[in-house]
């Protein structure tokens, strides 16, 4: 046995006997299991690289030194062949894919045997014996020695040559044995198992082995986060090959996790066909009837018979997602009917179409709320849904298992808006959690410039921290009915009934006032456990007959109240833009909130400040 | 389902966005408790005499950190990979024990600084450590550090606060500003240590593994490298900025009162201009955030480095049967440190000063190493080192090993 790590920097000696110079790499040929070594490279003094052949020149190899057969003066030097891999450059330390193991591992020293002469490869050792090896040799005696205490021999792990692919060596150009695998030619999902053990300049290097096909199944293997990375990674031409040979939906689902620009280039450089498949999926808004559907749909014409249209779907329309209904439309596409297999199967194969096809449709528009629809579904038991556009040409179809999958989508949604959390937001985290937290940010800023400005003019200090106890209520309290505002124009987008504005603003007065009671009662009885008013605070409320306390309780149970209504009359105009496609952002909502119970805040303060000092 | 229009919006000042970020978040991670117990002896001890090293290290530090950056944008791989690919087992190995033993020392570290927090709060470092060491255990194997990573990251920028600390002070500005450009060494024993914990703090070795497995695994691609490049040199140039406000704070507030930092309570007093009595809570909270940060991303570099450089299986997804190495590395930095932390008797500051003046002893072999690979045509091809790099990368090296050996002279020839 041979070990590579023990051989580099044994010398090199000639049949005369002298040393001329030390072993630095061995060459292997790539074409048998367990390939020959075919070169042997050593570095002479002033350590010029020389390549020898080893059949020819060497005589003898042992633990201690290469003996070669003939006199330094008659060796004739070779040159590194293109099928030849040379162990230490191209093996040694470096990172391999073991394809039967299904692992990307780092070779820690190469096991060469020896018979007649002939040294061979017998496979890369990627265990821990390797490493101590390299260390020093004592040291796996040593550790070999202490497992054998316990019981157990320390493993050799071995790849064999056939099961080794190189990650920084290119193979392509050299010839194999037929048994080598290399990772391409693994099931596609190995090798989405191998991809998603490799970084993304490595994972580049695998998908130049992949054919279109191949890639484009090992990706739909990947995990969902990994497969726009990796599209986006490859170059242009090649992304959008692999996506033409995906299914339309798989394919747009990665397009609309791209960057707009190489989406669009991507669509650009595919067929027309199945990019206008793509973008017709593209183009309808999430958690629409248009974003959850297939164009896939099976049509067939009023005048067919059941018969032609059996043939039909044998030829080729049974590959689509759904057969179980079968949709009638007339010379310009427009779904006049529907019939179900059901309807075929039991048909004579002459009855025309026309006779057995079922008149009242169920039909969605490509905006219609994807819950809606799923809805539409389980009402009426439905396994499809057709999606039409305003003139009634079919677009496409909304299939059970879709629907199935808003269910879930929506229910998950309702539970994040009920415990306030938000969830796909596509920005960094550290943008999420200032978008979520602006609000806090903002009173963090504001604190701290009062406490600066509190510096200044100590006596000042009171009246600003009772502002900013006010502030923080404000705030809290808009963000709240923001969020619940806008929980509502979603709710009020599936379709159920709307309940009347002067009705909403009625109950949410109601509410409002509870509320602002509440907090104002709470503020007013913190204030007296506080305890003695501020002397500026007494100066400014000094001609009034109530105590500063219960001012500012009522100012801010107004407050409350108002803030309610607002968000109230906000909702009704979000609605509106909702039905109009355009999406109203919480913080704003929330800013306006705020703004209007700062004002509505002063409104009541402020004529009593005014007046008190009017008539002081 | 993530929404679609959210991404597509990604052009322009997103686009930069979204390189942006691993180079600020390695720098402003570097700002951990060792680096801030630093900067306050600094300035503190020697008010703004050690400026002027500020000044001449942040070139350094840029151009370390835009080197380890450009390794990883060129080949794709992490800097251990890199070093075993090129110097073999044994290199590797000695490389390899130098970022343990200097992830270790920081990581103790770390669990000093969440000791000295909570003892500013009032609680016990055997009660504080033992369970801060296994809440930042779980949260690393339950992978859900990094939901917690921005919120400690936010919170630990409240050293941003030194910034306005300063200006509240009222430091002369003049003398700042000639204390940047005027050279003045104190030869004493105490002030090589530092000056060498300065350049162990500021050029910390993990932070040039992070930042390159930062780069790697986002696949930047050597043309995207233009554009990244400016987010690890600008992340380099603010933590210092900030380092430089800590000591002008510390140097102002409390070397006129001839307070040393021996306590986290003292070096919490320079806030007190701008906090007044709360001084005390802003650093505590500040130094907590920051030590559990770091104590959660040190064992890990450590052991992300050493499997990707002998080939163990690596990743948080991988239970202990999968990876035993990885696991077990992480685990055993983490409890080390903690355990440490708990013998009776320590000074918390000087553990802390001691383990940056580790990380200083160590950086210039990391670095030597670092500068075969990126002189080496092979690997680098045409982004291999300009002169300037070179020149200002080597005079890092050589000053960093003559201070070690200066300081060994002296303590050996007991001067100072």
């Amino acid at each position: 046995m041979f070990y590579l790590t023990r051989m580099l920097g044994k010398p090199v000696v000639d049949a005369t006997g002298e040393t001329i110079g030390t072993i630095h790499d061995v060459a292997i040929t790539t074409r048998e299991v367990f390939p020959r070594v075919t070169s042997l490279a050593f570095l002479g003094p002033d350590k010029t690289p020389f390549m020898l052949s080893w059949r020819k020149y060497v005589a003898r190899i042992d633990d201690d030194q290469v003996t070669l057969n003939a006199p330094r003066s008659e060796l004739r030097f070779s040159y590194l062949q293109p099928d030849e891999i040379l162990l230490a450059r191209d093996l040694l330390n470096k990172q391999i894919v073991d394809t039967q193991g299904m692992k990307v591992v780092r070779v820690n020293d190469l096991k060469l045997s020896e018979s007649r002469n002939q040294l061979r490869l017998l496979g890369a050792e990627v265990g821990i014996r390797g490493i101590l090896r390299g260390l020093h040799p004592g040291l796996e005696r040593a550790a070999n020695r202490i497992a054998k205490l316990f019981g157990h021999e320390l493993p050799e792990n071995l790849i064999a040559w056939n099961y080794m692919d190189l990650l920084d060596r290119d193979l392509s150009q050299v010839k194999l044995s037929v048994t080598h695998k290399r990772l391409h030619e693994l099931h596609p999902a190995d090798v989405a198992d191998v991809l998603e053990q490799l970084g993304p300049s490595q994972r580049a290097k695998v998908f130049e082995h992949l054919d279109n096909a191949q890639a484009a199944e090992a990706i739909s293997e990947l995990e969902d986060e990994l497969q726009a990375d990796v599209i986006d990674d490859l170059g242009d031409q090649r992304a959008s090959d692999i996506l033409e040979e995906m299914d339309p939906d798989d394919a747009a689902d990665i397009i609309g996790d791209l960057p707009y620009d190489k989406a669009e280039t991507l669509l650009r450089l595919m067929g027309v066909r199945e990019a206008r498949a793509i973008r017709s999926l593209l183009g309808y808004r999430e958690k629409t009837a248009g974003g959850i559907m297939t164009p896939e749909v099976t049509t067939v014409t009023e005048e067919m018979t059941v018969g032609e249209v059996i043939e039909h779907l044998r030829a080729g329309a049974a590959s689509n997602e759904s057969i179980y209904y079968i949709y009638v439309t007339d010379d310009d596409g427009t779904l006049t009917g529907v019939i179900s297999l059901r309807d075929l199967i039991v048909s004579p194969a002459d009855t025309p179409v026309s006779e057995i096809a079922e008149r009242e449709l169920f039909t969605v528009g490509p905006d219609d709320d994807q819950e809606a629809v799923a809805e539409m579904m389980s009402k009426y038991d439905l396994l499809a849904l057709p999606v039409v556009d305003e003139t009634g040409h079919i677009l496409g179809m909304v299939t059970v298992d879709d629907a199935l999958e808003v269910m879930e989508e929506e229910s998950a949604e309702d539970l994040e808006l009920a415990t306030g959390r938000r969830s796909g937001l596509d920005v960094t985290g550290i943008w999420q959690w200032v978008s979520r937290n602006g609000w806090l940010a903002v009173w963090g800023a504001l604190f701290l410039t009062a406490a600066a400005i509190a510096r200044a003019y100590p006596h000042l200090a009171e009246p600003i921290f009772l502002g900013l106890l006010v502030a923080a209520v404000i705030m809290r309290l808009a963000e709240d009915v923001a969020a619940h505002t806008l929980s509502r124009v979603i709710e009020s987008q599936t379709g159920e009934a709307r309940t009347p504005v002067a009705r909403r603003l009625i109950n949410d007065g109601l509410a409002g006032a509870v509320l602002g009671g509440a907090i104002g009662v709470t503020a007013f009885a913190v204030l007296e456990v506080w305890g003695g008013t501020p002397p500026l605070v007494a100066a400014l409320f000094r001609a009034s007959s109530l105590p500063y306390q219960a001012w500012v309780g009522i100012a801010l149970g107004v407050a409350a109240l108002v803030v309610t209504l607002s968000g109230t009359l906000l909702g009704v105009a979000a609605e509106a833009r909702a039905r109009d496609g355009k999406r109203s952002p919480q913080m704003a909502v929330t800013a306006v909130l705020i703004v209007i119970g700062v004002v509505a805040f002063f409104a009541v303060l402020t004529p009593v400040v005014v007046d008190s000092r009017v008539f002081a | 389902m993530p929404s679609q229009t959210d991404k597509r919006k990604k052009t322009g000042l997103f686009a930069l966005l979204g390189v942006i970020g691993p180079g600020i978040i390695a720098a402003s991670a570097g700002n951990d408790s060792g680096g801030i117990s630093t900067y306050s002896a600094a300035g503190a001890r020697y008010g703004y005499t050690m400026l002027w090293m500020m000044l001449a290290m942040t070139p350094s530090f840029a151009i370390v950190q835009e080197m380890a950056g450009r390794m990883g944008a060129v080949t794709g791989k992490g800097f251990a990979a890199l070093i075993r690919e090129r110097f073999g087992v044994r290199p590797t190995f000695v490389a390899m024990m130098l970022l343990l033993t200097s992830n270790a020392a920081t990581t103790v570290a770390e669990f000093a600084g969440i000791a000295a927090a909570m003892e500013l709060f009032g609680v016990s470092k055997y009660v504080s450590v033992p369970i801060a060491a296994i809440s930042v255990w779980l949260l690393v194997i339950r992978g859900s550090y990094r939901n917690v990573e921005k919120t400690l990251l936010a919170l630990s920028s409240v050293f941003v606060t030194y910034v306005v600390a300063a200006f509240l002070a009222r430091p002369d500005w003049g003398v700042v500003a000639r204390s940047f450009v005027v050279p003045r060494i104190v030869p004493t024993q105490a002030f090589v240590a530092l000056a060498i914990g300065l350049t162990g703090t500021t050029i910390a070795p993990w932070m040039q593994f992070l930042v390159q497995s930062n780069i790697v695994d986002k696949g930047t691609s050597i043309k995207e490298w233009r554009l990244a490049r400016w987010d690890v040199i600008v992340g380099a140039i603010t933590a210092n900025v900030i380092a430089c406000f800590i000591i002008i704070t510390t140097a102002t507030v409390l070397h006129p009162a001839g307070i040393e930092v021996t306590s986290a309570g003292e070096a919490a007093r320079a806030l007190a201009p701008l906090a007044g009595p709360y001084a005390e809570l802003l650093f505590a909270i500040g130094l907590l955030s920051a030590s559990v940060l770091a104590a959660a991303v040190l064992p890990l570099t450590a052991s992300y480095a050493i499997c990707e450089a002998f080939g163990f299986e690596a990743g948080l997804d991988r239970s202990w049967a999968e990876a035993p190495a990885f696991n077990g590395i992480y685990t055993f930095v983490m409890f080390v440190g903690a355990a440490f932390i708990l013998l009776p008797g320590l000074n918390l500051i000087s553990i802390m000063l001691i383990s940056q003046v580790v990380n200083g002893v160590l950086l210039p072999f990391i670095l030597i190493f670092m500068m075969v690979i990126i002189n080496d045509r092979r690997i680098m091809g045409r982004y291999a080192n300009n002169r300037v790099d070179n020149t200002l990368a080597w005079a890092t090296i050589v000053v960093v090993i003559s201070l070690t050996v200066a300081l060994l002279a002296m303590t050996l020839l007991g001067i100072g």
